[in-house]
């Protein structure tokens, strides 16, 4: 179905709650070593975009293709053990475990792990992030607001992942952890990771993308280039403030 | 004096009992997330396991604590496909309502097929008791004290080394603090929580045989009372943490054994539900520090 070079392509995709429609038929797709923004307002459908393609909300209608398989009705822990990370808005790390646990917790999504594969990952981790390092031993639920974010990413590339996909990281930050936080998913792309953003910050997530989607009350509005779609005076109006 | 330290010694190891009863509990409570009222009837489950073990094979007690641990195990796995799996996303009061019917119906099971009576369970450690002398104190420790207390020193221990240093644990753990979030790392959350549910279930059960070694005696309703202690003690870690609920249990054992000492063996269940009120009374989220945790 999909080409070789599409690691992950959504179909006509519907998503209801309740009686009420969340995503009205969207149809995307994300090509290997791409980073791909989805930009929208607070409710536009953006989140549970993500949550349907791996699996935690319920699809009314569409289909899901990951590196050609049809993962529509798939469990959600079987699709991220085909290597899609999610790393989901709010971080969601685990407080009580320490930052060590955290990341082994990561490393369960990949199986094919061997212990000295998941010590080079932890290694890698280091070097992306050196102040996990210092914070090895503390609870989660410790860290800095800034700190949790980064570690929910490294704990999602424990599982050495062929597509990572960011729900708004850059959320309730400071700006300057926000610069690093982009620098950091330039980084992971570098990694030879393709990449599904999704923020609110639309000129930070467009300035980095290869190619962009609108999102509008449940319907993709506009799709095109990161840097066509960063010039168009009407995404300008919409969400840069301009 | 001398009676008031016997009894210290009475509730300590009374009190591992409990612990052990209030760990398994809390296993169950934070892997599935929700409360369960099926828990006395497991720990019933599993001293029957281990009963007719005693009948079949003579007085084998560690064959008996793994058919104990086996037999909660499987109850287990019933309580939690009728109870949980189909409720995790219902509010919460339907598998808590579940589990009290379930637990009716396990009891009155019990009591066709097992047997209305109470039965024996006799000599399984050797009556022998050893004197210390302390300042001139005598203290009696039975043999089946030091084996209670031993036993469950082990477990805990194992559990925890369980819960810390394997994937298994991690997993568990993840489980109990976030459900999507644990899906999203690739465990099997379902899965996962039918077997903490089990774990917690084992040890239950284990805890069943003791309390029917430790009180010569089992019978189909010994559940009831034991389900609210094991409640009532892993009320003090906010019913999830596992070594507060250790230590509630600990409490409540000795706090039992010094209250009767005081007035009569018949108040025994009012001190430890004195103790479940005092504490819901003075902090209900029970005492687990949640400093330095930012959320």
């Amino acid at each position: 179905m999909a080409d070789k070079h599409t690691v992950l392509k959504v179909e006509n995709l519907s998503v209801n709650y309740g009686y009420i429609s969340a995503l009205e038929g969207i149809s995307l797709h994300v090509d290997q070593g791409e980073i791909i923004t989805l930009i929208g307002s607070n409710g536009a459908g953006k989140t549970t975009t993500l949550m349907s393609i791996s699996g935690l909300a319920a699809k009314a209608e569409g289909t899901v293709w990951f590196k050609g398989e049809n993962i529509t009705k798939m469990a959600p822990d079987r699709i991220v053990k085909m290597g899609m990370c999610h790393v989901p808005e709010g971080r969601k790390i685990f407080p009580a475990l320490s930052v060590y646990e955290n990341l082994i917790a990561g490393s369960l999504g990949n199986p094919s792990l061997t212990k000295n594969r998941i010590q080079e990952l932890i290694e890698e981790q280091y070097r992306l992030f050196p102040r996990l390092k210092e914070r090895i031993g503390q609870a989660g639920g410790s860290l800095s607001g800034g700190e949790q974010q980064m570690l929910a990413i490294s704990r999602g590339l424990m599982m050495d992942p062929d597509i990572v996909m960011l729900d708004e990281p850059s959320l309730g930050l400071a700006p300057i952890i926000v610069e690093d936080i982009f620098e950091l998913i330039l980084k992971i792309r570098d990694m030879g990771k393709t990449i599904l953003l999704i923020e609110q910050n639309a000129s930070m997530a467009l300035s980095i993308a290869d190619r962009g989607y609108v999102l509008e009350n449940g319907r993709i509005i506009m799709e095109g280039k990161g840097r066509e779609l960063l010039a168009d005076p009407k995404v300008k109006a919409a969400y840069l403030g301009a | 004096m001398e009676y008031f330290l016997n009894q210290l010694v009475n509730g300590l190891c009374q009190g591992a009992i409990y612990a052990l009863m209030a760990i398994g509990y809390s296993v169950i409570v934070g892997v599935v997330g929700m409360v369960t009222f099926t828990y006395g009837e497991i720990m019933m489950i599993g001293a029957f396991s281990a009963y007719y073990i005693f009948q079949a094979l003579g007085n084998n007690l560690p064959l008996a604590i793994l058919a104990a641990f086996a037999g909660a195990f499987l109850i287990g796995v019933i309580v939690y496909k009728l109870c949980y799996e189909k409720f995790f996303n219902a509010p919460r009061h339907i598998s808590l309502l579940c589990t009290i019917g379930i637990s009716m119906l396990i009891k009155n099971l019990a009591q066709i097929v097992f047997g209305p009576e109470t039965k024996p369970v006799l000599d399984v450690i050797e009556n022998r008791t050893f004197t210390v002398m302390l300042g001139g104190i005598r203290l009696d420790i039975k043999l089946l004290q030091i084996v209670v207390i031993v036993l469950v020193i082990v477990l805990a221990g194992t559990l925890t080394l369980f819960f810390n240093k394997t994937k298994w644990g991690i997993a568990l753990r993840a489980v109990s603090q976030n459900k999507d979030a644990a899906y999203l790392m690739g465990i099997n959350v379902k899965r996962t929580a039918l077997i903490g549910n089990c774990i917690g279930s084992g040890l239950g059960g284990i805890a069943g045989i003791l309390l029917s070694i430790y009180y010569y005696s089992v019978s189909a309703t010994m559940g009831g009372a034991y389900s609210m202690k094991a409640f009532a003690a892993s009320v003090l870690g906010g019913l999830v943490d596992i070594r507060f609920s250790a230590l509630g249990g600990l409490c409540i054992g000795i706090i039992e054994n010094l209250g009767i000492a005081v007035s009569a063996a018949t108040f025994r269940d009012v001190f430890a539900f004195g103790f479940l009120i005092l504490v819901l009374l003075i902090r209900p989220q029970g005492f687990v520090s949640k400093k330095g945790v930012r959320v």
